[in-house]
């Protein structure tokens, strides 16, 4: 059995997983208690709960926004997310591994439309990268963790593709070993780094509001904190 | 013509800013302080607040697109990337994973990299005032990250650690330490004798005798418009009591405390907490049953947001008077002749009261229902740019530049496109500024209050 495979059906990606989604999982748990201590807190617990979900869902397919702002870099985005999630989750191939590890499975997507969505993928990702790299604006923002991420996802998308095509020369199993060493550091980041927004989004806009409603007598328990209770003049 | 701009300089001689700042207390506090006084304060308020949990979720999941930088008029006007909406969040947010998180402390242990100096905080107490505090860009934030909240933190924090614009400060200082209790610092003979003047020059306008009741108890409203409205917004005033008395509404000024303006809202929730106790304790003490806020658009936003969380079960209902006005015309409780104004009108929504509050069709519905040519400015409604002086900007005068070739540039691009004579916008501030930026750029258009036309076209 080549190297990847008894990576990829062994112990390695069983524990990886395993720090991925208690990872995710604990940081899903513990915002959840966060903004309901928030709330708990606030002078006025009322929440506009339903456009919160309206606006939080419509960013979910923005089908009808991309075009509104910087329309090619956030159709790339979109492509990108887009492939990453069905390329991930319904890939014949990650299936059967996810079978043979948590006995789970779920009905896959042909190939040749997950192929299409893989290179669009790749494309947008590219896309994000180079303008993260060129952009002024988005340049400035950039850290090396956000070059990096976007390197690694990149690298799986790309090995991926490339280790099924018939023009391919790349010995299989090296691609292979390629992608599914780049896969388990993924995994093993996603709690720790941005990618963690792949579960916190439905939380974030419900987060913002809840933290506009601000607790009573907070800003006095600052000023006794900072200044004694005599308090400041203004 | 398309309106130009250039960057004015960041920089002014007198601050190291481009607002003015008060100068510390003498052997209170010195420059190398800050970083302490700011981490002291940072701490303080994470503990007593509800920004932890947001800090923290902002700072895992930031994915620092940038697409927030289009919608920002700021941006658009300098196209300088530390005015990117999402670079400035990432300031703070920098700051608050070093020093309040374990991994960022650790990092800092192990790598000996601090992110906090003095060169940061000047660029902080500069980014988040170049901020107008629109919130256009939590538009287009596909997580939903609120810039607008994190610069108000950060502007919080700031204040704390000593750097406030000195303009909203010496107003607040006045308006809760000082003689008179408002930020405009009319004493209260001058703004009865204000009253008796507005009530005469309606009286001479209108043929009709219109009152403006002073702590009448048990009235159903009490009344706060921007105190400033009181020297500078005559004809809005008038247009309100006309409103009033029409649509039957009983209603009164108190004489104990009578500003709406809430500058809180722009820099520290202490300070915002204490204002809206002013206002409740006049309610209170007048008996009456709701709280009517007058054309202005933080204050309404203010207190309607704020009233329920700061006052608790001595909370009152807050309207904003374009709403009892939309609703009395729709009642049929008063009657605007629609001859009456035949010029271009458009209308400009105050960030506050539109992106961030419940205003946005009452006003427009409002003016449709008298004025002839009514036009849109593109985008509007919640859309709407900033007028560029939003944030408490437009109260010092040192960033005029500032607001009129880089925050408003966009307004006036907008107005000018609009082809409008008259632009009606219910907010003081906003008033200020467009005023300001028809002079700068040349453009012959008038700018007035909602309740200026109504006044116009109003039948007592």
């Amino acid at each position: 059995m080549p190297t990847w495979m008894l990576i990829a059906k062994g112990a390695a990606l069983r524990f990886t997983l395993g720090i991925c989604a208690l990872g995710l999982l604990r940081l899903l748990l513990l915002t959840a208690l966060d903004m309901f201590a928030a709330l708990r807190r606030a002078g006025d617990r009322r929440l506009p709960l339903g456009q919160i979900a309206r606006q939080t869902l419509s960013w979910v397919a923005p089908l009808a926004r991309l075009h509104r702002s910087r329309p090619a870099y956030s159709f790339a985005s979109f492509v990108f997310h887009l492939g990453i999630l069905f390329a991930g989750f319904f890939l014949v191939n990650h299936l059967d591994i996810l079978k043979d590890l948590l006995g789970i499975s779920w009905p896959s997507l042909p190939k040749p439309a997950l192929d299409a969505l893989t290179l669009a993928a790749i494309i947008g990702g590219a896309y994000l990268l180079l303008y993260r790299l060129y952009a002024a604006s988005s340049r400035r923002l950039s850290k090396l963790s956000d070059y990096l991420l976007l390197v690694v996802i990149l690298n799986i998308l790309l090995s991926g593709y490339i280790a099924g095509r018939p023009w391919n020369s790349i010995p299989y199993d090296s691609l292979m070993l390629f992608h599914t060493l780049n896969g388990i550091a993924l995994l093993l980041v996603m709690p720790f780094t941005k990618i963690a927004h792949c579960v916190l989004y439905p939380l974030i806009r419900l987060g913002s509001e809840i933290a506009w409603h601000f607790p009573p007598r907070g800003g006095e328990q600052v000023i006794h904190a900072l200044y004694g209770p005599e308090g400041r003049k203004i | 013509m398309a309106v130009q701009s250039q960057t004015p300089s960041k920089t002014s001689a007198r601050s190291p800013y481009f607002y003015h700042v008060e100068p510390p207390p003498a052997g209170e506090q010195t420059a190398d302080g800050r970083v302490e006084r700011f981490l002291n304060a940072f701490a303080a308020i994470l503990r007593f607040s509800n920004y932890r949990f947001l800090m923290d979720l902002y700072a895992r999941a930031s994915a620092k697109c940038g697409r927030c930088a289009v919608s920002c008029q700021v941006y658009q006007a300098t196209q300088d990337p530390q005015d990117v909406p999402c670079y400035r969040t990432n300031l703070l947010l920098d700051v608050y994973w070093r020093y309040f998180t374990n991994a960022g402390q650790w990092r800092g242990r192990l790598l000996g990299d601090s992110s906090l100096s003095e060169q940061k905080i000047d660029e902080m107490a500069q980014a988040f005032y170049r901020c107008t505090a629109c919130r256009r860009c939590t538009l287009e934030c596909p997580l939903g990250i609120d810039h607008g909240l994190v610069a108000h933190l950060g502007r919080y924090i700031l204040s704390e650690a000593g750097i406030a614009p000195k303009g909203l400060v010496i107003s607040v200082r006045e308006q809760l330490e000082g003689k008179t209790g408002n930020t405009s610092a009319i004493p209260l003979p001058a703004l009865l004798d204000n009253l008796e003047f507005l009530q005469d020059e309606l009286e001479e306008l209108k043929g009709v005798s219109v009152s403006f009741p002073v702590d009448q108890e048990g009235a159903e409203y009490i009344f706060f418009p921007a105190v400033s409205d009181y020297l500078m917004e005559a004809d809005t005033l008038m247009g309100n009591a006309a409103v009033l008395q029409a649509a039957g509404v009983s209603w009164t000024i108190g004489s104990q405390y009578f500003d709406g303006i809430n500058y809180g809202l722009f820099y520290n929730d202490w300070v915002l907490e204490r204002i809206i106790q002013k206002l409740i304790t006049e309610a209170h003490r007048l008996k009456v049953q709701k709280i009517l806020i007058g054309e202005c658009g933080h204050a309404a936003r203010s207190a309607r947001q704020f009233v329920p969380a700061f006052a608790g079960e001595r909370s009152l209902p807050v309207v904003s008077i374009l709403e009892l006005t939309w609703q009395a015309v729709k009642d049929g409780r008063i009657h605007l002749d629609p001859t009456i104004v035949s010029e271009r009108v458009t209308y400009h929504d105050p960030c506050n009261i539109a992106r961030s509050g419940w205003i946005v069709e009452q006003p427009r519905q409002l003016l449709r229902s008298f004025v002839r040519d009514f036009v849109e400015m593109r985008p509007h409604g919640r859309e709407n740019y900033c007028c560029g002086g939003g944030g408490g900007l437009v109260s010092l005068d040192e960033t005029h530049d500032f607001r009129m070739q880089v925050s408003g540039r966009t307004k006036a691009e907008q107005i000018r496109a609009s082809g409008a004579q008259i632009v009606a916008t219910p907010c003081a501030n906003c008033k200020k500024q467009l005023r300001e930026l028809m002079d700068y750029y040349q453009l012959p258009v008038q700018i007035v209050g909602v309740h200026d036309l109504v006044l116009r076209a109003i039948q007592l």
